[in-house]
Parts: C-alpha cells; sequence; structure tokens
C-alpha cells in the first residue's frame, strides 16, 4: 500500500493485515489502555460469520493479544471505568442479545440482563387456562389470535411460535412450555457511556443502552440498577453521549425510522427530533454539532437543538464514520468510510483529505493506540486489519470546498471540422440554387405522378391482397412451407364484410410450367364465412435443379368474370432438396 | 439465553460479590443463568428480534446480499414471525423492482403487527408505486388514524392526489405536511399541485418560501429561475438561476436557462463556456446543441453552427425549432435550396407560426418562385399578430415587384402593429436594421410623416441608432441580425430582378404551405422552457435592455 497523494503522505502506515479474519462495525471497535500499564489495547468485537465464530478480540501493537469467545452476536462494545479502585483499568462491556457482558481484566465479571418487557395480561390468563387444562390447543390458538389483533402490548415469543405451528404440533408444544411464566424480553441494540459525575478522562463512566424496544437505560456502573430510563418513537440504532449524568447530559439518537431524536436529562420523552431524508448511516459529534451521514450519500450537520447547518454531497454510500479528535492540537473532524474504497476526512462541509484503501472499510476508530496519540484504525469488508499513524507533521489545510469552474468548462466542444467537400457542396448550391431547387420540385412532381399512376394501376387491376369493392371484400395471405423440392403453399382466404358471405370463388395460379409442378393449379373456394379465416392448401414441386426460383401469381376470382378480385405473387424460396427421380 | 451457560467462563472468586448483585433487580449472574437450564428442561425461545439491528445495519449500508442471507436465517429460526424481517425483505425487493411480491409481504407484516402505523404506510407506498393511487390514499388514511401528526403520510397523501388530479386535496395535504415539517419535497410538490393547476403565482409564492428554507437546493433554485423566466422577469430570473450554479456548477437545467438568458443579452462566449459543462454531463441533449449552435451563429461561425444545429436536429428530428434555426442560418449562408427544406419541415410541424411563413417566403423569393413567395406572405401576414417583420418584409417584397399600393398597406399594417407594441409596453425596444429598413422604405413609398420610433422621444436612444445603421450590415452581433441579413438580402435581390421583370417561369404550387396539416396544439409556448430559448427576430429587445 503506497501512500497517495491525495493524503499528501499525512499517515504513516504502521501496520496491514488484509487476513486478519476481522469482521465488525464501528459501534463494536475500541480503544482502551486495559492493563494500566499507559499502553492502550484496541478490542473488537468479532461478528465472525454472523451465525457462528464471535469473539472478543484483543489486540496490542500487531499482535492478538488474547480471544474469548462470545455467545451471541455482539451489537455494541465500549469500555469505561466502573469504580474509583486503583490501577485506574477501564472494564470492557460487550452488549449481544438482551445482555450486558463485563469484562475486567479480560475476565467476565459481571452480567447484566435487560428487565422483561410488560406481558399481556389477557395472553397470561389464556396461558393459565391453558396449564390447567381448561382449554385445548385450538381453543388458545384462536383465542391468543384475538388478543393479537386488537392488543397494545405484543404477544410474547412462546405465543407468536405458538400461532405459526401446525395442528398436529401444537399439544406437545403447549406441554413442554405451560409450566413456565411467559416473559418477553428484548434485545440491545446500541450502546454507549456517559460520565457519572464528573467530565475527568478516567471518571466513573454509567452505560448507556438503547433497546429494541425503542427504550434508551442509562445504568449505574457499581450496582447495575437502572439509574434512568427513557422511550423514544423508534427502535434506536446509533447514539452519542455527552455530558455528565449528574449535572446534564444530552443523548443523540439515531433511530430506525430515519429520525434522529435528542434525549435531556430531564425529560424521559425526546427533546427535539430532526426529520430526515433517508436513513442515518453514521452519527458523530463534533463539539457541541452532530454530524450524520445518510445513506443517499450524504453528509450533513446539525446543532445540538437539531438545526440543519449544513449539507454535503459525498461521493460513494457512506459505509461507517467516526470522529478524529486530537485535543493536543486542538483539532477536530470527522473520518467517513466510502463504499469506493475511500476514507475521507472532514471538518464541518469541509474535505481535508482522502485516504485510499485496498478494500471496503467497515469500521474505523480514531485515537490513543499503543504509546501513539493519533491512531487510526480499520478494518475492512474482508476482515482486514489496517493501522495507520497520524504523521507529527501533518498538517490539515482548512481550505474552502467551494469550487472554482468545473473542470469540464475546459473541455473542448466535439464539433466536426469543415471539410473541402462540405465548402464545395455550399458554394455550388450558391451559384445553382434555383436550378437545384427547380429540379428538384420537378422530379418531386415526378415522382409523385408515378406513385400514383402505379397505385391507381394496381387499383384497376386488382393487383392488392386486399379487395374492397363492396359485393366481396377480401384479405388474402399466403404461407409458402418446406425445403423443396416439394413445398407446401397455404392461402388464407377471409370474408372481411361485415354480415354477408361471398360465394362461387375460385383459385387460380399463374406460374412457370418450366419450373414449377402443382397439383391442383384450379380450386373452388367454398362459401366464405364473415370473419373467419380460410386456409386453402396445395403442394408445389419444383422441377428445376438449377438451384432458381421464381414468382408464382395467385388469382383470386368470381365465376363468369375474367378479372381478378385479389391477386398476390408469391416469391418461391429456392428449392434445397433435390428431385428424385 | 439459548442454554449456552456453561461455554462463559467465570471466576469463581467473584461468586460472592455476583451473589451481591443478584439482589439488586433483574440481573442474573452466567452462573445462576445455567443453574436455572438445569431444573427447566424446555429450551428457551431465541428473542423474535434478536438479530433486527444486524438486519438494519446491512440494510443500510446497502449491502442487500448479506441482508438476504440473515433474512432468511431469522425467519427460518422464528418461523416467518419476524415481523422486522420480513420488512426489510420487502424493502429490498422493492428497490429491486419486485413491487407486487414487496406489497404482498408489507401486508403480512401489518397482519403480524396490525397496530403499526409504518406497516400500512410501506402497503400504500407499493400500491402507490402500482399506479393504485386511490387504494393507496386509503391506506394512507387508515395509517394517518394511528399516526395523526406524521409528515409522510400527508405528504404522500398529497402526491397521491396529485396523481389522481385532485389538485384541491392535494394542495390541502401538501399544507398540513408542510406544517408538521419543512421538507423540500413537499415544497416540490406544492408547487408543482399548482403549476398544473394553472396557478403560477401561488407556486412562485411556494417556491420562495421554499428558498428562503432552504436556500442551497438546486432544483428549487432552477425551478423558481424558471418560473419567472417564463414570466418574463429575467433579473430576477438570473439571480435564482445563478445561485443554482454557483451551489452546483454542473447543474444542466440551469446551465440551459441561465445560458440562453447570456445568448439573448449577446454573451457568447459565457453562454458558450457553460454549456461546455453541460455537454460534458449531457452530451446527447436537443436544446442545448440547438443553443450551442446559435451560439456559433452569433459568433458568425456559421459552418459549426450549422453542424451543431444537425446534431440537434438529428437528436430531436421532430423540434421545429431546431428546424426553424437551421433554415435561418441556411438563409444566411445563401443556400436558399437547403433552407427551404428545413423551413417546409418546420412549416409542417408547426404551421400556425407566421414567422415561419415569412422566412420561407424569403427563401423562395431567392428560389426565384415570385408566386409561391406571394402566397407564403400572404399566409404569414395572416398568422401572424405582432411582429412588423413580416409586414415589413411583404411590404419590400411587393414594392420591388411595382405593386405600391399593396406595399403601401403592408406598410401601414406594420405602423399599426409598431405603435401597439410600443402602446402594450413602454420599453419596447426595435432592432435597429429593422428601423433603418422601415424608415428607407417609408422614403421610397413618400409616406411622409416620420416613423413612432424616430420621433423626438426616444432622443435618447437615437444615437446608438444611428452609430449601428451606419455600420456595414452584417458587422453587428445578434441573432435578429441574420434575420435582418436575409431580409436585405430578399430586398437587394428583388430590386435587380426589377429590371428584368419577365414572366418567371411557373413551377409546381408548393405542396407544403398550401397543404399544411390541421394545426397541432399550441404555438410556440413550449413545455420545457429550458427549450423555448431559440433565438429568435424578437429577442433584439433583451440585448437592447442591456446595452442602456
Amino acid at each position: 500500500m503506497s501512500e497517495s497523494s491525495s493524503d499528501g503522505g499525512k499517515w504513516l502506515d504502521a501496520h496491514y493485515d488484509p487476513v486478519a479474519g476481522l469482521f465488525s462495525f464501528s459501534s463494536c471497535v475500541d480503544l482502551a489502555d486495559l492493563s494500566g500499564d499507559g499502553e492502550s489495547r484496541l478490542v473488537v468485537g468479532d461478528l465472525g460469520s454472523g451465525s457462528s465464530g464471535m469473539k472478543l478480540k484483543v489486540y496490542r501493537g500487531t499482535a492478538l493479544l488474547s480471544e474469548s469467545t462470545l455467545l451471541d452476536l455482539p451489537s455494541g462494545l465500549v469500555a469505561f471505568f466502573m469504580d474509583l479502585h486503583e490501577p485506574r483499568v477501564p472494564a470492557v462491556a460487550v452488549a449481544s442479545g438482551p445482555c450486558v457482558y463485563v469484562y475486567k481484566n479480560l475476565r467476565p465479571y459481571f452480567k447484566f440482563t435487560l428487565p422483561g418487557l410488560e406481558v399481556n395480561t389477557l395472553e397470561q390468563d389464556v396461558w393459565q387456562q391453558a396449564r390447567e387444562g381448561q382449554i385445548d390447543p385450538l381453543t388458545l390458538k384462536e383465542m391468543l389470535e384475538s388478543i393479537r389483533k386488537k392488543a397494545d402490548v405484543p404477544l410474547s415469543v412462546r405465543s407468536l411460535r405458538f400461532l405459526s405451528l401446525e395442528t398436529n404440533d401444537m399439544d406437545e408444544f403447549v406441554q413442554l412450555h405451560k409450566q413456565q411464566p411467559i416473559r418477553r424480553q428484548t434485545v440491545i441494540t446500541c450502546i454507549g457511556t456517559l460520565k457519572k459525575s464528573t467530565a475527568d478522562e478516567d471518571g466513573v463512566s454509567c452505560l448507556v443502552i438503547g433497546t429494541e424496544s425503542s427504550d434508551v437505560y442509562v445504568l449505574d456502573p457499581e450496582a447495575f440498577i437502572i439509574l434512568s430510563k427513557m422511550t423514544l418513537p423508534a427502535p434506536p440504532t446509533m447514539m452519542d453521549v455527552t455530558g455528565q449524568f449528574d449535572v446534564e447530559f444530552r443523548i443523540t439518537v439515531a433511530c430506525r425510522n430515519g429520525n434522529i431524536y435528542i434525549l435531556r436529562r430531564e425529560s424521559d420523552k425526546p427533546k427535539y427530533c430532526v426529520e430526515l431524508a433517508s436513513h442515518p448511516v453514521g452519527l458523530v459529534r463534533v463539539g457541541k454539532n452532530v454530524v450524520v451521514g445518510c445513506s443517499d450519500e450524504s453528509l450533513q450537520g446539525f446543532t445540538q437543538k437539531g438545526k440543519k447547518l449544513w449539507q454535503t454531497i459525498l461521493p460513494a454510500p457512506i459505509t461507517t464514520m467516526a470522529a478524529m479528535d486530537l485535543p493536543t492540537r486542538g483539532f477536530q473532524a470527522v473520518l467517513v468510510g466510502l463504499a469506493n474504497c475511500e476514507v475521507q476526512l472532514y471538518r464541518d462541509k469541509n474535505l481535508l483529505s482522502t485516504i485510499k484503501t485496498p478494500d471496503v472499510i467497515t469500521s474505523i476508530c480514531f485515537g490513543r493506540y499503543g504509546r501513539e496519540d493519533g491512531t487510526l484504525i480499520m478494518t475492512t469488508k474482508g476482515g482486514g486489519l489496517m493501522v495507520k499513524i497520524l504523521k507529527r507533521t501533518a498538517a490539515f489545510a482548512d481550505r474552502d470546498s467551494a469550487p472554482g469552474p468545473p473542470l469540464a468548462q475546459s473541455v473542448r466542444l466535439n464539433v466536426p471540422k469543415k471539410t473541402k467537400l462540405y465548402v464545395d457542396q455550399t458554394l455550388r448550391e450558391r451559384e445553382n440554387g434555383v436550378a437545384m431547387h427547380r429540379a428538384f420540385q420537378m422530379d418531386l412532381s415526378r415522382m409523385r405522378l408515378a406513385a400514383a399512376k402505379a397505385y391507381v394501376k394496381a387499383l384497376e387491376s386488382s393487383l392488392s391482397p386486399v379487395s374492397s369493392s363492396l359485393s366481396e371484400p377480401l384479405k388474402m395471405n399466403a404461407v409458402v412451407q418446406g425445403l423443396g423440392p416439394s413445398f407446401k403453399l397455404t392461402l388464407n382466404v377471409q370474408n372481411t364484410a361485415a354480415c354477408r358471405p361471398v360465394m362461387d370463388l375460385a383459385i387460380s395460379f399463374l406460374y412457370d410450367e418450366s419450373l414449377y409442378r402443382m397439383k391442383h393449379p384450379y380450386m373452388r373456394i367454398p362459401l366464405l364465412v364473415p370473419g373467419l379465416v380460410y386456409p386453402v392448401q396445395t403442394f408445389v414441386e419444383c422441377t428445376s435443379d438449377k438451384g432458381i426460383s421464381d414468382i408464382i401469381k395467385v388469382f383470386v376470382l368470381h365465376e363468369g368474370k375474367s378479372c381478378p378480385l385479389l391477386t398476390a405473387h408469391i416469391n418461391m424460396p429456392v428449392s434445397e432438396g433435390l428431385m428424385l427421380n | 439465553m439459548s442454554g449456552g451457560g456453561g461455554t462463559f467462563r467465570i471466576n469463581h472468586s467473584l461468586i460472592n460479590k455476583i451473589r451481591h448483585h443478584l439482589s439488586s433487580g433483574g440481573s442474573k449472574s452466567f452462573y445462576s443463568s445455567g443453574l436455572i437450564m438445569f431444573f427447566h428442561p424446555a429450551p428457551e425461545l431465541p428473542i423474535v428480534e434478536r438479530r433486527n439491528w444486524l438486519i438494519h445495519q446491512h440494510y443500510i449500508h446497502k449491502d442487500f446480499d448479506t441482508c438476504k442471507v440473515i433474512v432468511k436465517e431469522q425467519l427460518q429460526e422464528t418461523n416467518g414471525t419476524c415481523e422486522y424481517a420480513i420488512y426489510v425483505q420487502a424493502l429490498i425487493l422493492r428497490l429491486e423492482g419486485k413491487i407486487q411480491q414487496s406489497l404482498e409481504l408489507f401486508q403480512s407484516c401489518a397482519i403480524l403487527n396490525p397496530s403499526s402505523a409504518d406497516n400500512l404506510k410501506q402497503v400504500a407506498r407499493s400500491l402507490f408505486l402500482l399506479g393504485k393511487h386511490k387504494a393507496a390514499i386509503e391506506f394512507y388514511h387508515e395509517a394517518a388514524r394511528l399516526n395523526e401528526k406524521d409528515w409522510e403520510i400527508s405528504h404522500n397523501l398529497g402526491v397521491c392526489c396529485f396523481f389522481i388530479k385532485d389538485f384541491k386535496n392535494a394542495e390541502e395535504h401538501l399544507n398540513m405536511a408542510l406544517q408538521i415539517n419543512k421538507h423540500d419535497r413537499t415544497f416540490m410538490m406544492l408547487g408543482q399541485v399548482h403549476l398544473l393547476a394553472g396557478e403560477s403565482d401561488k407556486a412562485i409564492e411556494v417556491y420562495k418560501r421554499a428558498v428562503e428554507h432552504f436556500p442551497e437546493n438546486t432544483e428549487l433554485l432552477t425551478t423558481l429561475g424558471l418560473l419567472f423566466l417564463q414570466l418574463g422577469k429575467y433579473q430576477r430570473a438570473f439571480e435564482h438561476l445563478g445561485n443554482a450554479l454557483t451551489f452546483d456548477p454542473n447543474n444542466y437545467k440551469a446551465i440551459l436557462a441561465a445560458g440562453s438568458m447570456m445568448q439573448t443579452h449577446g454573451d457568447f462566449d459565457v453562454a458558450m463556456n457553460k454549456y461546455r459543462v453541460a455537454a460534458c454531463a449531457v452530451p446527447e441533449s436537443p436544446p442545448l446543441w440547438n443553443n450551442i449552435g446559435m451560439c456559433f451563429f452569433g459568433k458568425k461561425k456559421y459552418v459549426a453552427a450549422i453542424s451543431c444545429l444537425k446534431r440537434a436536429h438529428y437528436l430531436s428530428p421532430f423540434d421545429w425549432k431546431v428546424l426553424y434555426n437551421l433554415g435561418l442560418v441556411h438563409l444566411t449562408m445563401q443556400q436558399y435550396a437547403s433552407a427551404f427544406h428545413f423551413l417546409s419541415a418546420a412549416i409542417n410541424l408547426n404551421p400556425r407560426m407566421g414567422e415561419l411563413y415569412m422566412l420561407l417566403a424569403v427563401a423562395l423569393t431567392n428560389l426565384d418562385d415570385v408566386d409561391n413567395a406571394t402566397r407564403a406572405y400572404e399566409q404569414a401576414v395572416t398568422l401572424d399578430v405582432s411582429s412588423p417583420l413580416v409586414n415589413l418584409n411583404f411590404a419590400i417584397f411587393l414594392y420591388n415587384h411595382v405593386d405600391k399600393k399593396g406595399a403601401l398597406d403592408q406598410y401601414q399594417e406594420m405602423e399599426r402593429k409598431v405603435n401597439l407594441l410600443r402602446d402594450t409596453s413602454s420599453n419596447f425596444e426595435f432592432d435597429l436594421e429593422l428601423m433603418d429598413m422601415a424608415q428607407k422604405m417609408g422614403a421610397a413609398l413618400q409616406v411622409t410623416e416620420s416613423l413612432v420610433w424616430t420621433k423626438p422621444g426616444k432622443d435618447s436612444k437615437s444615437k446608438p441608432n444611428s452609430a449601428a445603421a451606419t455600420k456595414p450590415p452584417g458587422t453587428a452581433l445578434g441573432t435578429n441580425q441574420a434575420l435582418g441579413q436575409a431580409m436585405s438580402s430578399a430586398a437587394s435581390y428583388n430590386k435587380n430582378l426589377q429590371l428584368q421583370a419577365g414572366p418567371s417561369m411557373p413551377l409546381e404550387p408548393e405542396p407544403d404551405v398550401d397543404r399544411a396539416p390541421s394545426p397541432p396544439t399550441d404555438p410556440p409556448g413550449s413545455p420545457l422552457p429550458a427549450e423555448s430559448d431559440n433565438p429568435k427576430p424578437k429577442s433584439s429587445k433583451r440585448k437592447a435592455k442591456v446595452e442602456e
């Protein structure tokens, strides 16, 4: 991987392992000094294949330090200080399913399970009756279904599963499950931390948990009791937390309905709401403002009260976003991973630099790693791990992104050159314009005359395959089948009159007798009922082996009249077979 | 907790601590969960929603393949009861264009969770995409009952009403949506509703409000600019189009509209710069190549003009404006036979425009066909209502063919039109060459009184007028110039012809003029404002305005 010109050599490539086998999102990556020796470690919740191989991995430098299995998919991971004990070593909280698993010193320490949700009392009653054998499974099903239709509280997993069962499996299911109490559980969708009472770097933090049931909980870090519960209109997907729990805090939550809500200390309902035009993909706070990346390839800035400040269009869909905060330099910006294998750095709406990557980035984390403050850690879609270090000399010029004239303005228009032929023709027209015009008009009228004459002739001698005479309105088309030497000739005759039948018709053929032999050169046509198509068939044999073909003329005649009603010319195909003599 | 408590290792020395925590609320230790497992043989059912967040993650990252795999697994695990998995599956199907299938899935979501307004909204959306607007409206109303103040429902109701041409209700719903939340899409739609209902002043008000709320939305700015352009408010139109181009220098519509305005003011080089950007973005746009062609024409690069116009003609063979311009350029190039063909084709497509017949008459005059030229002029005079040019050309033609009385009639008709134009708009400016030629004509016809436009009230303009008049014809820029030139060349040609005065050979009656097909719907008013920018003879007035 070479340093591309666009990032201006601002980053040192510290490490790249394309086969690290690390599949993760930004929400499952964190940096923390886990052993208290002043060296930060990388903690990653690895999603594995999505159904198996979920692991909690810790990296130190370029090496994998430890690895422990997770029971379920990690939906979020944070490092936080849970107590005031010395040495100051942060714990790691992994949100997974309905639980938060807390690790201390890389050992399992505590598991917190979300409290169960409210269970529908009607549902409980129904199952109670089932347990006591008062109702059979079919009645149970009916009752549950009626509860599902009207109830405000959704049914439990057990009832839902029961409703989807076949009739003969129901009894067994009821026997198996009826003894247990009904529970409704929800899962954690995102997790964050909130300082308890001090803003210190190593102050004790509360865990903030967003759940599938659209709630946000704030947990006490020591007793793991719920300090505060807030409710959102939709399940949260990402959150950003700032402030202190005891003083004032602000939780910015992106939700699954495409809105962003801002929660504050005093209220358990969202204080502000931002309706976005598309789903938020990334949510990052920079100073007091919130930067949101949307799935319509845009990056938008909002104040902490939800007022839109700016919007900029990105070259590709966003895959992930993270904040880049260098307090020593007073530098804050947003890193945006894009689907076109780029990571772009934005300060407000201005693009500062671009990093090209060999694969699509799925997670970004910027912070102190090892003993280096400005480290950028990225994992790729293919499971790679990439570490870059910001050069101490790197400076990001805050140039305004207002572009000059677009490049296309200097592209020459594709206008063909003037040719000598063109000039000659132009001159000729200038000199002889009148003559050309008159010749053209003359020829035009001659052509029209010729066309009109031909048309009249065709009409007069019934050469057309459609007859529009009032007494016998007919239509005919012909189909030739076969490769030769014998062909099947089908004439489809139709009477197009509204109600009058046509009778006393005959068909005769005119052809070169040295070339073709026909079985029935003269045929009578039966009475034609209006609208129906009458196929009239005959066989033609080609007598020549010279590979030539000719036209066969078909005439539809009225008995007793010599002038044909219709004429069709059939272009016979060349006979491809040889005569068998 | 799916029966795997044992795999999670536990530090036994901490058990006491965990016991302590057990008493505090709904938490329980890993270890104790293992114990509970032992007493309850029934397997715990997995939580239906347990992977919803993952499905959502993959969905918003547009990783639809992975998303579908997870959805499938989740539906298998939950026996098809996971509402969100079905929901996302339906969303993906809809994005893939399988709308009917998505509709069915959304309906099953609505069965699983009848109290969710979102499911109903999506059912309605799929119905809307299938073109079943009335059914969609019903579902939106139902969703609105569950969720009163929803911007999306009101907006989409408005859109549905718009599509079934119920403009009154559409307006109502869209205004409701704007009250709940201000979105640019709603403004855009409301403006369109007003435009289709024929209330362009209301539409402008809506767009003005929209631009206040979204000062950087190029689409709104462009639309507002084009509306002002249609109403003839050029200053404001240019302002908004310019703003649109500041925020998005590649905006094709804004470039075309702004370019055509520059072109009418004679800034051909600036207009060309803009067109170059558009030509990269939309290389196959007929109006763009038409405008580029007329830019070259303005810059007197006739060959380039013809090749650009021919490209426009190739891309849009039935656009009479391109044919009109081709006819004009060929007249200028003195290729009268070609001009005749383009003009007669234009007349076939738009048989209601007097100026086209006049150009045809000029071409015919130069092709020595006096009879047909006369007929074309007569047709032009009957069709045209406001252009003095038509009458002046006819007057010159008649004068050259020794019909002084007819010439005088036409001359007076022209004066009437000039007066009318002057009365209707106070600062109406006439083409310099038109005035010059009219004065000469007046002298030749011995009309004593001086013409309206040379009255002393207009003294301020007499100076540039006379300066321009002294220039040899052909040096002044401007598209109208070409017609002037065509006109004057016609005049001079006819003066020569006057001497011969022999009976010219009678030719075929021109079929295109006589048997013109019945007129289409409307004369020049074109649907796309960006297209209505063909430089026409009358454009001269705007040019003059800038020079002032």
